[in-house]
């Protein structure tokens, strides 16, 4: 009955990694499962096709991996002349860019929303559109890039403290914006062409990305955490009931309710909040801030 | 199995009684055969119904259970030769199960053509190693996706032929047990297969009375049994 298959010796002797497998169980064997306990005579969904119920648990995978499982997820590079870095193969989104320093440390990068990549439209002296022969708008090659994005790469940090905004306005406004108090630098996501653009003074730096992904893009990323196991299973449940023509609606409410419960257990499961690290934090309490 | 001399000789009983006539060796065994399918056949329906049917959890009166026993006789297991992402089916085949990989035991979707025309365009769902799928070509053949080899089957074996054989001996037609072929049945549908053949029968030399016998017989015990 025991769910561990092989002996100590073999998992701890072959040095195999990664170590822990047993916290996850595969998406292989939560479609089985899934077949097993909810499909069939008398069960809530009487018959069904395996690729309707892959489908399913494959969306439920990705939609977990957005916003309930701990993503491990991690790039790191040197921050090559060119000041931008290839977005990761299977890169769904940014949890949040750092640089780290000589002791090791993080400094986390800001994005810079207030730039872009345009598509830059070549003009002639006189500042008229230029065309092809076939009549076609001729533009600046993208491994050229724009004359914004350049400018962006040119600056050396993104610091309030020497904005010369706020010179200007210097005697009739005070305050700083936080946002751009800071002078770890800045970065820019370019999706369309999938790259990452840093601020000047980020050159030759070591960059580490923090990102999430779908966890569908190897077989052996398809692994829920048992923590989500019964948030998988419920999800697929609703799903496909939701889905399916003449199911009494009150069965669909029912299983959305409990599926938005098992995510919401699963969340707070995986969210790793531990006693004595809280207390530890909440010594803190009464400390003196100085202003 | 239900011996054929056993029921050809009731056959035989039951038709002179009512003194309507011979039935031929050669006449028994085509309507033999032809009551046999009828039977093997008629077993996947009441199966179904059986499936829609309020169970009971009896040891030996479950009629899902009951319905599978006779069918049991039939099942079998049989290796799928592949070549170029076809199989080839067994050549008994009657119905086709499942079908799974013969090492991994990882089963085969079955879809249709149609669906596998539109599956195999999503990246969610295309069939691969883990979850291999395949559609009917046509009667002896599936065609797999991705091309893999090494796959089984279960499958329902066509029931083999029941033939009454017999030596002449005297200008009398003497039962040859060595090269008979008996019913493949399951033993409690013997009298069934009586009836139907005398039903049959009735048809064959022409007594409509043996016939109007056979069918009474058969809805008798079918009311019995489904009551």
């Amino acid at each position: 009955m025991g769910l561990i298959t092989q002996t100590a010796q073999l998992y701890y002797g072959t040095g195999t990694l990664p170590y822990g497998g047993y916290q996850f169980i595969s998406l292989v064997d939560v479609i089985n499962n899934f077949r097993v306990a909810y499909v069939g005579e008398d069960k809530i969904i009487s018959k069904i096709s395996r690729a309707d119920i892959k489908f399913h648990a494959m969306r439920g995978l990705q939609e977990l991996s957005f916003d309930t499982f701990k993503s491990c997820k991690s790039l790191e590079i040197e921050v090559p002349p060119s000041l931008k870095m290839t977005l990761p193969q299977d890169y769904v989104n940014y949890i949040k860019l750092t640089w780290s320093d000589a002791s090791g440390i993080e400094h986390v990068i800001y994005p810079a929303s207030k730039t872009s990549n345009p598509t830059s439209v070549i003009q002639d002296a006189l500042g008229n559109y230029t065309f092809d022969g076939s009549g076609n708008l001729l533009t600046q090659p993208v491994t050229i890039g724009s004359t914004t994005l350049g400018n962006f790469n040119s600056q050396s940090t993104t610091t309030d403290s020497d904005d010369l905004d706020w010179d200007d306005v210097m005697g009739t406004k005070y305050g700083i914006d936080p946002q751009y108090a800071q002078s770890n630098g800045s970065f820019y996501i370019d999706d369309c062409l999938g790259f990452i653009h840093f601020s000047s003074n980020i050159a030759g730096k070591t960059v580490i990305l923090k990102y999430i992904s779908d966890s569908l893009g190897t077989d052996e990323e398809m692994k829920v955490h048992k923590m989500a196991e019964e948030a998988m299973y419920k999800h697929i449940a609703h799903s496909i009931l939701n889905t399916r023509a003449n199911v009494d609606r009150n069965v669909v409410a029912t299983f959305k309710k409990e599926r938005s419960a098992a995510i919401r257990n699963a969340k707070i499961r995986l969210s790793n909040i531990k006693l004595e690290e809280i207390t530890q934090i909440l010594r803190g309490k009464s400390k003196w801030i100085k202003h | 199995m239900i011996p054929i001399d056993n029921v050809y000789q009731q056959v035989l009983a039951l038709a002179n009684k009512e003194q309507r006539g011979y039935i031929t060796p050669q006449e028994f065994n085509l309507l033999a055969a032809r009551a046999q399918m009828s039977i093997f056949e008629q077993y996947f329906y009441d199966q179904n119904q059986a499936d829609r049917n309020l169970k009971n959890s009896t040891e030996y009166s479950n009629p899902d259970e009951m319905l599978d026993e006779k069918i049991s006789v039939f099942k079998k297991v049989g290796l799928i030769s592949t070549s170029a992402g076809v199989g080839t089916l067994p050549p008994l085949l009657y119905r086709l199960g499942m079908v799974y990989r013969t090492n991994t035991e990882i089963e085969l979707e079955q879809l249709t053509e149609e669906e596998m025309l539109y599956v195999r365009k999503s990246p969610l769902v295309k069939p691969s190693a883990i979850f291999p799928a395949y559609y009917r070509m046509n009667h002896t053949q599936i065609r797999l996706y991705p091309n893999i080899g090494g796959i089984s089957c279960n499958y329902i074996k066509k029931p083999t032929r029941p033939e009454w054989a017999y030596v002449v001996v005297n200008e009398k037609a003497l039962y040859n047990a060595t090269i008979s072929v008996s019913f493949e049945l399951h033993p409690s549908d013997e009298s069934e297969l009586v009836y139907k053949i005398l039903s049959l029968a009735g048809i064959v030399i022409a007594k409509p009375g043996l016939g109007t016998y056979g069918d009474q017989q058969i809805t008798s015990q079918i009311t019995q049994e489904k009551q």
